[in-house]
């Protein structure tokens, strides 16, 4: 009888938050300042606005989120795209507060955070989010 | 990471399936020998791959050819390492149950049943997107390998 209550309890818990991971995903947050960037990340800063892509092997949207980012940067001289595997260095998703993957963090010329996206990003919701930043329209 | 096998991203989530109906079912009986058996399919798709695990053979010879060719196909390696990370949940559950830890055995089971569930139902893969969070609460695994 307990195992029965357990399982529909996890299968509740689990629709819930299956619905809230959804919902989050591509969702911007506004950027926080966190101290000192990982030299990893302050070399990678370009003249613009940079996506900073945070991946690892074991990540399949990383993936999806890595060519739907550089497609953007192609496309655009005000904006940049980096992907970091962070599998072998995990020091530097810990100093960026980074616990899941893809997260995707802008960063400007100056390595002053705009915003940050987990998971796969939305084009549009991220450059009017962006545009403030950016010198192109 | 290029070199890693692509693999058919629809297989994963039929196995996911499986294993969710399995790991209920063990809950619900507490026939921790079922778990068991869980644990070596997750073993066979960590150490093997998950095209040779039980459940993606049948994958591949039973569904796969009833829906034709995926429409783009993935890298197996975060399917893989979350094979592992169940292997981990199971073993820990097998262990449990057997040793009339009952509780223990109830949390493990429960913890991969939630994992297959989103996966299945979500088609999202818990162990493979907070490898980072896995990482920072066990850093043994992997930091000897580094």
């Amino acid at each position: 009888m307990t195992g029965l209550l357990v399982v529909v309890g996890v299968l509740a818990a689990g629709t819930v938050i299956g619905f809230v991971l959804r919902g989050r995903e591509g969702a911007v947050r506004s950027g926080q300042q966190r101290g000192e960037l990982p030299a990893r990340v302050a070399e990678a800063l370009g003249p613009g606005v940079t996506l900073v892509q945070i991946s690892t092997t074991f990540c399949a949207p990383c993936r999806h989120t890595r060519a739907r980012l550089s497609a953007l940067a192609d496309k655009r001289a005000d904006l940049s795209h980096v992907d970091i595997d962070v599998t072998n260095q995990p020091e530097i998703a810990e100093t960026l507060g980074v616990l899941r993957t893809p997260t995707t963090i802008a960063y400007t010329s100056a390595g002053d955070e705009i915003l940050r996206v987990s998971g796969l990003p939305e084009t549009n919701r991220l450059l009017t989010a962006l545009q403030p930043h950016l010198s192109e329209h | 990471m290029s070199t890693s096998q692509q693999i058919d991203p629809r297989g994963p989530r039929f196995a996911a399936g499986i294993t969710t109906v399995v790991l209920a079912v063990v809950l619900i009986t507490s026939w921790w020998p079922l778990l068991a058996a869980q644990a070596v399919v997750f073993a066979a798709g960590a150490l093997f791959g998950l095209r040779f695990s039980p459940y993606g053979t049948l994958y591949r010879v039973a569904v796969q050819p009833r829906l034709g060719p995926p429409a783009e196909r993935e890298d197996e390696a975060p399917p893989r390492f979350a094979q592992a990370v169940g292997l981990v949940f199971a073993v820990v559950g097998v262990l449990g149950y057997a040793s009339g830890s009952t509780t223990l055995g109830i949390v493990a089971t429960a913890a991969a049943l939630l994992a297959a569930f989103l996966n299945v139902a979500f088609n999202f893969c818990l162990g493979c997107e907070a490898y980072l969070l896995l990482k920072r609460l066990g850093p043994s695994a992997s930091s000897q390998t580094t």
